[in-house]
This record gives C-alpha cells, sequence and structure tokens, in this order.
C-alpha cells in the first residue's frame, strides 16, 4: 500500500504517537479516525478503487499522522490470516461452523441451553458428525484457482471451474442442477437404476437449459450465461421473455434473462479450461488479463496503454504469477506487485 | 488447559484468594460432576473444572465477590462458557482433519504446518465466533478468498451497501478484539 508523503505535523493531537501502539483506556487514535480507516479499507481492499478514490485515500492517509497510525493497525488485522492455505483454512472454518449448525447448535443456542443445566448431553452433540459432508456433496464448490472433478450418482460427471458453486438436485423426478457462480462442464450421465430417464436441466439466473444427451460447459459472466456444447444437444431458455432455441456441437450462445445470442468465434477457446490453460487467438491484452484474474485472487488492472495488444498462445491457468512474468517477457510489459492480490500491467519502458 | 489449579502463579489479592481457595473446596466436585453430564468424559471433566477456577481467579475481586452470593450459578456460567469453547474447538479439529483426508497424501502439509495452521484457526474461530453467520462468512471469503465487496453482495443475494456493512462490522470486531480487549 503506498503510504505517500506526509506533511509535517497537520494535527493538533497525539503526533508523536507511535504507529501500532496497543489500544487501551489512553488509546491515541480516537474511535472516529477508526472508523474512517475501516470506510477505507473496505474501498480499497475489499473493493476495486478507481483511481479518484486511491487519490482520495492517499489524501486522507497523508492528512494527519493517526490516520496513518489508525490505517497500519486495520492493515494488521491481516496477519491473522497470513500464511494460513486459503482454501484449506476456508473450508476447515466453514465445515466446523456447519457442525455446529447441522446439530442445531448455534452460539446463542448453546448458551442458552447451558443455562438450563442438563438439557443436552454433549453425547448427542457429537453423534452426527458427518452431516456437513453431505451438504458439500449437495452444495459443491471450488475456491479461486482450483478445479474438481464430480461424479454424481446419475452417472452425470460435473467439472467445476476456478470460484464455482453449484447446487444439486437428483431426487426428485428431474435432475437439477443450479450453477450459482462460476463456471462448468457437465457430461450428463445414462441415470440408470429408474424406469426411464429423467430430464437434465441446468438452471441459472438468466435462465435455464435442458441437456438432450450431452457434453456441455456452462459460464456465468456479469450480464448472461455462455453456453458452449461439445456433444448432443442443448435447449435453452430464457428466464423471462419465453425465448428458446437449440444449441448443437461446436456452438456457443449467450442466455441473458430476455434474449439468446449465437456467438461468433470467441478470441479464446471456450473449453481450455478444462485442460488448464486460456487458449487465446489475437486477444486484447486486457482481455486475457481479466481471463487470468478468475484463476488468482485479488486483481489485475492493466494500463491502458497496453490494453489493445493482441494476444496468441496458450497460457496456463494453474501458475498465474508465471504466466504474467511469461507474458511480461514475451510482450515487453512491466509487472507491478503493489501487493500480492493487487498487479498492474503496463509498458516496460516506464 | 491449565493441568493444575494449585501449580500456577496467578497474582492475586488476598481476601479473593482465600474466597477462590473457599469455592474451589466447597464446589469443585459438584462442579465436576456438572461438567461431566455436559461433556460426556471425566478427562475434559477434570480439565475443565480446573480451568473454571483458574478464571476466576483471573477475574476482578469485585466481580468475584458479586458471584460469590450465587456461587453455583456463577461457576456454571464461567464453566459453561469454557464447554462452549471446547466444543467449538473439538468441531474445528475434527473439521481440520476432515479437511485433510480428503487431500491426496502428497500435498498435505508437515505435521508442524498442520499444528499450526489448527492454532492459527481456533483463533479465527473464536475470534468471529461472536459475529453474526452472514458477516462471518462474507468476511471469510473477503479474507480467504480475495472476494471484493460487490462479489460477496452477489453471493449472498444483498446489495453492495450490505456486503460493506457486513465487512466494516468484522473489521471493527476485529479491531476492538485486538486493540481494546
Amino acid at each position: 500500500m503506498s503510504i505517500g508523503k506526509r506533511p509535517s505535523a497537520s494535527s493538533e493531537s497525539s503526533s508523536n504517537s507511535p504507529p501500532g501502539e496497543r489500544g487501551g483506556p489512553a488509546d491515541p487514535v480516537p474511535a472516529v479516525v477508526i472508523d474512517q480507516a475501516i470506510a477505507w479499507a473496505v474501498k480499497i481492499d475489499f473493493n476495486a478503487p478507481d483511481t479518484a478514490t486511491q487519490r482520495a485515500f492517499d489524501a486522507w492517509l497523508g492528512a494527519d499522522p493517526l490516520h496513518t497510525t489508525a490505517w497500519h493497525r486495520i492493515q494488521s488485522l491481516k496477519h491473522d490470516f497470513a500464511n494460513l492455505p486459503p482454501k484449506l483454512a476456508l473450508d476447515t472454518l466453514q465445515a466446523a461452523q456447519a457442525k455446529l449448525i447441522a446439530n442445531g447448535v448455534s452460539r446463542r443456542q448453546m448458551l442458552k441451553l447451558l443455562s438450563i443445566a442438563g438439557v443436552i448431553g454433549a453425547a448427542g452433540w457429537i453423534a452426527g458428525e458427518q452431516t456437513p459432508w453431505q451438504r458439500l456433496i449437495a452444495d459443491a464448490s471450488t475456491g479461486t484457482g482450483e478445479r474438481r472433478a464430480l461424479s454424481l450418482s446419475d452417472g452425470t460427471r460435473l467439472v467445476l471451474n476456478t470460484d464455482t458453486a453449484v447446487s444439486i438436485k437428483l431426487s426428485g423426478e428431474q435432475r437439477v442442477i443450479v450453477l450459482r457462480r462460476g463456471e462448468m462442464l457437465a457430461t450428463t450421465g445414462p441415470d440408470l437404476g429408474l424406469p426411464s430417464r429423467r430430464p437434465f436441466w441446468v438452471n441459472t439466473s438468466f435462465g435455464r437449459m435442458q441437456a438432450l444427451g450431452t457434453r456441455f460447459a456452462v459460464r456465468l459472466d456479469g450480464d448472461d450465461a455462455r453456453v458452449t456444447v461439445q456433444e448432443g444437444a442443448v435447449e435453452m431458455h430464457t428466464a423471462n421473455a419465453g425465448f428458446s432455441a437449440i444449441a448443437h456441437p461446436g456452438e456457443s450462445w449467450r442466455l441473458s434473462a430476455e434474449r439468446l445470442i449465437r456467438m461468433s468465434q470467441s478470441a479464446f477457446d471456450p473449453m481450455g479450461w478444462t485442460d488448464g490453460v486460456i487458449k487465446a487467438r489475437q486477444m486484447r491484452l486486457a482481455d486475457l488479463l481479466v481471463e487470468l484474474s478468475r484463476y488468482r485472487r485479488g486483481r489485475i488492472f492493466c494500463d491502458p496503454a497496453v490494453a489493445d495488444l493482441p494476444v496468441s498462445g496458450i497460457y496456463q491457468v494453474g501458475d498465474t504469477d508465471r504466466t504474467l512474468a511469461f507474458l511480461a517477457q514475451t510482450l515487453r510489459l512491466r509487472i507491478d506487485y503493489r501487493t500480492r492480490f493487487w498487479v498492474t500491467v503496463g509498458p516496460a519502458d516506464i | 488447559m491449565q493441568p493444575t489449579f494449585r501449580a500456577c502463579s496467578v497474582p492475586t489479592h488476598d481476601i479473593a484468594s482465600i474466597a477462590v481457595h473457599d469455592l474451589y473446596s466447597s464446589h469443585h466436585r459438584w462442579l465436576q460432576g456438572w461438567l461431566r453430564k455436559k461433556l460426556g468424559s471425566t478427562w475434559d471433566a477434570a480439565d475443565l473444572a480446573q480451568d473454571t477456577f483458574l478464571r476466576v481467579l483471573l477475574k476482578r475481586q469485585a466481580e468475584v465477590q458479586q458471584g460469590l452470593d450465587a456461587p453455583r450459578a456463577y461457576l456454571r456460567t464461567i464453566a459453561g462458557g469454557l464447554v462452549v469453547e471446547h466444543w467449538r474447538r473439538r468441531a474445528l479439529e475434527q473439521a481440520w482433519l476432515e479437511t485433510l483426508s480428503l487431500m491426496p497424501e502428497r500435498h498435505a502439509p508437515s505435521p508442524e504446518t498442520r499444528q499450526m495452521v489448527l492454532q492459527a484457526l481456533i483463533g479465527i474461530d473464536a475470534m468471529l465466533d461472536q459475529l453474526k453467520p452472514q458477516v462471518r462468512a462474507a468476511f471469510l471469503w473477503a479474507r480467504l478468498e480475495a472476494l471484493t465487496c460487490p462479489q460477496i453482495a452477489e453471493r449472498l443475494g444483498v446489495s453492495l451497501a450490505t456486503a460493506e456493512r457486513y465487512i466494516a462490522t468484522a473489521l471493527r470486531h476485529c479491531y476492538a478484539l485486538r486493540f481494546h480487549d
């Protein structure tokens, strides 16, 4: 984080207190300044700040040494999460919470129960320890940079791309996968063990689609879903307006809530991710970086000076730092790591 | 967990420490029985009973004096909090082992790393346990998946302003624990 140049002692109070000092009754940082620092952290660390915001933040930071102290303190809260394997940590913390909830025990309930002596025993509480994993199977997800293959009970195979979440309902008269975020490849299964094969649906917030014996990929973007069919066919229905169309092998369609549009050739192979790569053909560098940033934590900012550079090739998504370094070398770019999660790509000669 | 009560050298005020010794000799056996029913384990009950008295020793004198008006209710409140902590910790340890067991063996972290990560996770879990589930989830996604507020808003199906409020709430909570506790 750039701290900027601070003007000499512009504040009237406690400008000598060292940063990072522990709080207490004589805390040198007033609560109102901490609130400001938190509001800035939300804008800077947890959003994509534009240049104007960044500039306003730099001005705030430099305006008073107390601001700097408050900012350092808020930043120091990150240390609790430093050096943790993010995916494992998140899975564990969520599973632990699920264990408590699955057993009907939130903290407030636990405290309430505890005040009524002897109502529940720990043995009963610990007995249901398998529940979270059933939930995990019914509600599968991947973290950023992760890919995961699932085999479902009807023989369907799903591959989830980075940062994806699906709900799977195979118990009813229809098989329904709800794609909640991200991207997946479905290869529908024969659904044996039932008198007749049940319809296979994929639902998204933009509309739904029925697979007609097939292998196809669905990706959620901001405004629509992209459907690409490899084998068989997929019938798509918009969420509103009642449009439908059938996608055939080799075709990609955009499905929004109101429209269905067949796409001309895309700048990168929509199935490339299943091999862990971005296959780019004359793709704008800025677009490639957007694509690449799906596979890493944090953000990549592209300098407009290089945004339109055309890029072709096969880029690994497994190690995005290496891919960035490779791009820098081949395209004469400069990569600035402002933090691990905040990368700027610009021309090499500035 | 502290193994013995007498061995620990906690600075105490004389009157308070006498009061705690009385409390200990009159109610220790009862407390251990109460905990055993909760936990289903004699060993855990003995540990948590010791820990309860240790907490009492570390309390401020005024609070202990007040607690002595209803000694068993007072002990039950403190011990109850410890039981909850114990459960959370147990759930976290199990979840950690299960998470590790789902990993391919060659990717599994070393025993030292496992222990370090577990300790850090216990700290984080305790830090966030008073937050509402949505706030907790939002903050964990932001920290561990580097999700931005718009992404969190989308995932939770709430407005951007709400997602930002969740993050601010969590930050304020963590700040208070770290700098004012």
